[in-house]
């Protein structure tokens, strides 16, 4: 089968009923290899013409899409479905959904690199926060307008407004994008999920980058979801170890979850844990655990190994960072920013009460990190747009705060990549106090802005 | 340009040619199936081809049966109908396929597999009508007519399809100003079939419904009996799959039923 390429998309469209016995007569691994050399960045099944499918059917597709994406890196997956075939597949893939999913051709379109800064207004929904967040980011990423709804209701609402929107999207599933897979943040921690055998291809499929980087940004504490691992050799043994010692520097702490030694030599886990790698069986066991959350670093961020100064080039780009920043939070509270002051010295914070904060990092060409300082104010409304709903909660307003710093993240990384500046983005972390922000930054020097949101103070840091 | 005598030309081969054909198509359209055995025994090709496909695991059959009059009595007056219509059409199946990538015997098992179906479906509508029974063997024989259009001008098909993954049905309206279903039709002409039946073929296209009832929901079921039979692994690797386009909005409304009758799970 030959795919229509338009957009750097390549779109195959089988039709009619899709099952085991029949999908490698619609597509090879040939066709799909052909049609990723052809400089597309997505490969994509639609399902439009498919009237029945079965996960065995959908399985011999998601295969062959692995093997191409380890090659190519292209995003791949399926298109054109109604709700019912994307609880469907969402049904079939719950614990294992590694590829995309895309509403429709034009939903797709917008997330394709070949086509950026078209400026779409989009109107998005997904029931789970953090894809709403990763796909507003990649969204901004590519030069659109993402408007999220925080509800069903709501996304219905606005979805009838006639003219409002430029693409509408839902039942859409970004199932790679960057490292938000393989990574995720609760709270403060990272999780890195690792599965099968593990020898030493770690060393090629983890990000060290990414992850030193995490160590400089302030995140302790570092899980390892290894629930599906089976196995490992003595060069994963070496990697992990080699990775504790190195996070030791920090007071990082590395756990396992799940992992079951039937397969493993014990000897390997006495290794481990000399290195100082903690074993849990379950990830309640330490996330459902404030005190040793607290124990193993989640919330603290002291022993900084590196106190590096703001330099040149970053402050170069810091009317970059300005702007995506107060667009950001102007687009989420829907206030006016004033400039008040600007000034390169050590973070200063005059009134610690009543302010929350979150930071993210950023590496490639250049690196350093973006803090914001929210009055709980702005916070607050922040999350009313966010989550849909006023809250005090201070968990819920922090992990917020980490979706709309993820977002400003991706907006500087656009600005960047449009002056020929590639940089990655870390994932955010937040800090529910002053001090605790104070642990990590204090003694950073960088440039300070004060803004003013209405009436309240506004506070955006420039360090490395 | 394919004019209307060329496709003419193939369709008036379609008709069968010997007398012992004609004499048992003559008394099966009397319902007299005793004189249809008679006559059909005189044709030996077609005794061999009645005993070839009734021995068929298809056909579900535990003993062999070889005498035609068992044969008609056990298939009855319309599906022996529709099986001696299958016979003309297989009389014209090419020795060589050019564009789509079949053969007898490929050819042979998709005549079969949309009978079957298509009597199941007939069954579960409680319709007993022996012309509407013989309509599904339109669609092979169209293929048949097609695949000799196409022939005509391969160089041109294949060119067409290089530049642009156009679906063949198109190709062939762009070629002769006709597509599979307007050829459907013409043959069910030519057959002297009542006019309801070509348009239940011209409604299966799915992009022409009837506004009888009736029909139209006859070609919403013959539309997806096409499609799945054609999501086989033998006819997408032959290259019917890509023949016409699927109207999956056409058919949402017997899916359901579609698959319970077709027990698909």
């Amino acid at each position: 089968m030959r795919a229509v390429i338009k957009n750097g998309i390549g779109i195959f469209s089988p039709q009619g009923f899709l099952d085991g016995n029949n999908s490698t007569s619609f597509l090879s691994i040939e066709d799909i290899e052909v049609t990723a050399k052809l400089n597309t960045d997505m490969i994509l099944v639609s399902l439009k013409k498919v009237i029945f499918f079965n996960r065995n059917g959908l399985d011999t597709f998601v295969k062959m899409f692995l093997k191409v994406r380890q090659t190519t890196h292209a995003t791949v997956g399926f298109c054109d479905y109604d709700s019912k075939k994307f609880d469907a597949i969402t049904n079939f893939y719950k614990d294992d959904l590694n590829f995309s999913l895309f509403v429709n051709q034009e939903a797709a379109t917008l997330f394709s690199s070949n086509f950026k800064n078209q400026n779409k207004n989009v109107l998005l929904y997904c029931e789970d926060k953090s894809q709403r967040a990763a796909m507003a980011i990649e969204l901004h990423d590519n030069g659109h307008n993402p408007i999220m709804a925080q509800t069903l209701s709501e996304f219905k609402e606005k979805s009838q407004i006639k003219n409002a929107y430029d693409v509408i999207i839902n039942d859409t599933y970004l199932g790679q994008v960057g490292l938000k897979v393989a990574t995720r943040v609760t709270g403060n921690a990272i999780i890195y999920t690792v599965s099968s055998f593990l020898d030493a291809e770690i060393g090629n499929t983890f990000n060290i980058a990414y992850h030193n980087n995490s160590l400089n940004v302030g995140f302790r504490l570092f899980i390892f979801d290894a629930y599906k691992v089976v196995s490992m050799n003595v060069h994963a043994l070496n990697f992990f170890s080699k990775l504790a010692s190195s996070g030791a520097e920090y007071n990082a702490s590395i756990c396992f979850v799940g992992l079951t030694f039937e397969k493993i030599p014990l000897a390997f886990k006495e290794t481990l844990e000399d290195s100082g790698i903690m074993f849990y069986e379950q990830m309640d066991d330490i996330l459902q655990n404030k005190e040793l959350l607290e124990e193993l670093g989640a919330s603290s961020a002291a022993n900084i190994k590196n106190k590096r100064v703001i330099n040149k080039v970053t402050v170069t780009e810091l009317p970059n960072f300005i702007e995506a920043t107060v667009a950001t939070i102007e687009m989420m509270t829907n206030a006016k920013a004033m400039k008040e002051s600007v000034k390169i010295d050590l973070l200063k914070i005059e009134e610690k009460d009543g302010k929350i904060a979150s930071s993210i990092g950023f590496y490639g060409a250049i690196d350093g990190m973006v803090v914001l300082v929210f009055p709980t104010g702005i916070a607050k409304k922040a999350c009313e747009l966010l989550i849909g709903e006023s809250t005090d909660d201070l968990d819920m307003m922090l992990d917020t705060l980490a979706e709309l710093v993820n977002i400003v993240g991706g907006k500087i990384k656009t600005l960047l990549a449009d002056q020929g500046i590639n940089v990655d983005i870390t994932l955010p972390r937040t800090y529910p106090n002053i001090d605790s922000l104070l642990e990590i930054a204090s003694g950073k020097k960088g440039a300070q802005v004060d803004l003013a949101f209405d009436d309240d103070r506004f506070l955006f840091f420039l360090t490395r | 340009m394919i004019t209307e005598n060329k496709i003419n030309d193939y369709i008036d081969k379609i008709p069968p040619a010997s007398k012992a054909l004609q004499e048992t198509l003559k008394y099966l359209h009397l319902g007299e199936l005793a004189k249809a055995a008679k006559a059909a025994k005189e044709d030996l090709a077609l005794q061999a081809y009645l005993r070839s496909l009734v021995n068929k695991p298809i056909y579900g059959f535990k003993n062999e049966v070889s005498d035609i009059s068992q044969i008609f009595t056990i298939l009855g007056i319309s599906t022996s109908t529709q099986t001696v219509y299958n016979y003309m059409i297989s009389l014209l199946s090419p020795d060589k396929w050019l564009l789509f990538k079949l053969n007898q015997s490929s050819f042979s098992s998709l005549q079969d597999e949309l009978s079957i179906s298509w009597r199941k479906i007939l069954h579960h509508l409680n319709i007993n009508d022996k012309n509407i029974k013989s309509a599904i063997s339109l669609l092979p024989a169209s293929i048949i007519v097609s695949e000799a259009l196409f022939s005509e001008k391969i160089e041109d098909v294949n060119l067409l399809r290089s530049v642009n993954p156009i679906d063949l049905n198109t190709i062939l309206k762009r070629l002769c100003n006709k597509d599979l279903f307007d050829i459907c039709e013409n043959i069910s002409v030519k057959w002297n079939m009542p006019n309801e039946i070509a348009s239940i073929v011209q409604a299966a296209s799915g992009v022409k419904p009837s506004t009888d009832k009736k029909i139209d929901n006859l070609g919403k079921w013959m539309h997806l009996l096409l499609f799945y039979t054609l999501s086989k692994p033998l006819y997408i690797k032959s290259e019917l799959n890509d023949f016409i386009d699927f109207q999956i909005e056409y058919v949402q409304d017997i899916y359901e039923d579609f698959t319970t009758v077709m027990e698909i799970s």
